[in-house]
């Protein structure tokens, strides 16, 4: 059972490491195109919008890159913990497995809060 | 453009003195982007948070594969700190600009008196206190057997974890403080499970930064479907800070820290007067 932890351990490692990095990358990609076209960070920018990202994707427009860049860094904690559960339902660690869906839960909570706000 | 690339340039010294000193960054990036080009706190907040997700994930990822984090007890103290950003989050979005500016002043001052306090502590360590700190080899490896008490399956190699409910606390506290003022909450986070909980200081340092990543993700959702995230603000700043943390990383064996602290501390009392005139109006 300490070895599949271990293993757990070092793919979650690895989920976080590659997460981040490619989050990164997309949100450089996004600030590369928005110093490129002349604007200012300071400039109005637009809100959130998931249904505007696709299009903005393939029109090359920054605001696609950088949203899903920031998606994906705020994203990548949250896919950490859902390998959890699932690493340590299968290694037979119910607790642990409980603790993950729970911390899940307050997530869903974060995200009921922000969406009955907004 | 060159708006741009201050704020680039403003995020890597961010992370290069985040990265050096263990803070994580976020501590800097508020002042600079309220001080320095004229943010809404708030808006520092949101992309401060968003720093603290990246350089966390990218630090916790290596203490994970490195064996140096303990995933167990920062799973069970990151489900307190995520409650804690919750409520947090909420009331971040309650409180007026001078009120969550007077916070961040007073986070300040603690952060400089407590690095104060790890400079004396660090010319007085004595040999003794060094041993203190290493794994107690006669405790149970690394193991998790089955029908342990939790304390016992919540310790890591060579140490046992005491006071969980304390620790439980102070991760709610540290969560509600994270979402207020952008920080990771280490400054909390790290105290907490050294000195209340017993866990040695670079295991609480590497669980921290694990849990940071959490803790900052789930105020950030907050933040990003309340408007809070300007991501034009965001873009130059985080890639500033990733590059500025993995050159202090690469660099830290060759720099005293001592001087780079007592540096830093002047800097956050500087940035601490200037953040409570802006809450007092006089600025």
């Amino acid at each position: 059972m300490a070895g599949a932890t271990r293993s757990l351990e070092i793919a979650i490692g690895r989920l976080l490491t590659i997460g981040t990095y490619a989050s990164v990358g997309l949100v450089a990609l996004g600030t590369i195109l928005l110093i490129g076209r002349g604007s200012s960070p300071l400039d109005a920018a637009p809100t959130f919008d998931l249904g505007r990202v696709p299009g903005d994707l393939l029109a090359l427009r920054p605001d696609g890159f950088l949203w899903l860049g920031i998606l994906g860094v705020i994203v990548t904690p949250a896919a950490r913990v859902v390998a959890a559960l699932i690493g340590y339902a299968r290694a037979g660690e119910q607790r642990m497995a409980l603790v993950a869906g729970a911390i899940l839960v307050v997530i869903a909570i974060g995200v009921a809060t922000g969406t009955a706000a907004s | 453009m060159e708006t741009g690339f201050l704020m680039l340039a403003a995020g890597s010294m961010a992370g290069v003195f985040g990265s050096l000193l263990g803070l994580g960054g976020g501590t800097l990036i508020v002042p600079l982007l309220t001080l320095g080009f004229g943010l809404d706190v708030r808006v520092a907040v949101g992309v401060s948070l968003v720093s603290v997700i990246v350089t966390s994930g990218a630090s916790a990822g290596v203490y994970l594969q490195r064996n140096t984090a303990n995933l167990r007890l920062g799973m069970v103290l990151e489900l307190f700190t995520a409650m804690g950003a919750v409520v947090g989050g909420a009331i971040a979005f309650l409180l007026d600009e001078r009120t969550l500016e007077g916070l961040f002043a007073a986070l300040l001052v603690y952060a400089s008196l407590s690095m104060l306090q790890r400079a004396r502590r660090d010319a007085s360590a004595t040999t003794a206190e060094a041993a203190a700190d290493e794994p107690d080899r006669s405790a149970v490896e690394g193991g998790s057997p089955a029908g342990a008490s939790p304390y016992e399956r919540l310790s890591g190699p060579g140490y046992h974890i005491r006071n969980l409910r304390a620790g439980a606390v102070g991760s709610v506290f540290a969560g509600i403080v994270s979402a207020l003022t952008g920080i990771g909450g280490g400054t909390v986070k790290v105290p907490v499970m050294h000195l209340v909980m017993g866990v040695p200081l670079r295991v609480s340092t590497a669980t921290s930064n694990l849990m940071m990543g959490i803790t900052a993700s789930t105020s950030s959702i907050v933040y990003l479907l309340r408007g809070g995230i300007d991501p034009y603000v965001a873009g130059p700043t985080v890639v500033g800070v990733f590059i500025g943390a993995s050159i202090g990383s690469r660099v830290a064996h060759r720099i005293h820290v001592r001087v780079i602290r007592f540096l830093f501390v002047v800097v956050l009392l500087y940035t601490a007067f200037e953040m409570a005139r802006r809450a007092l109006g006089v600025a």
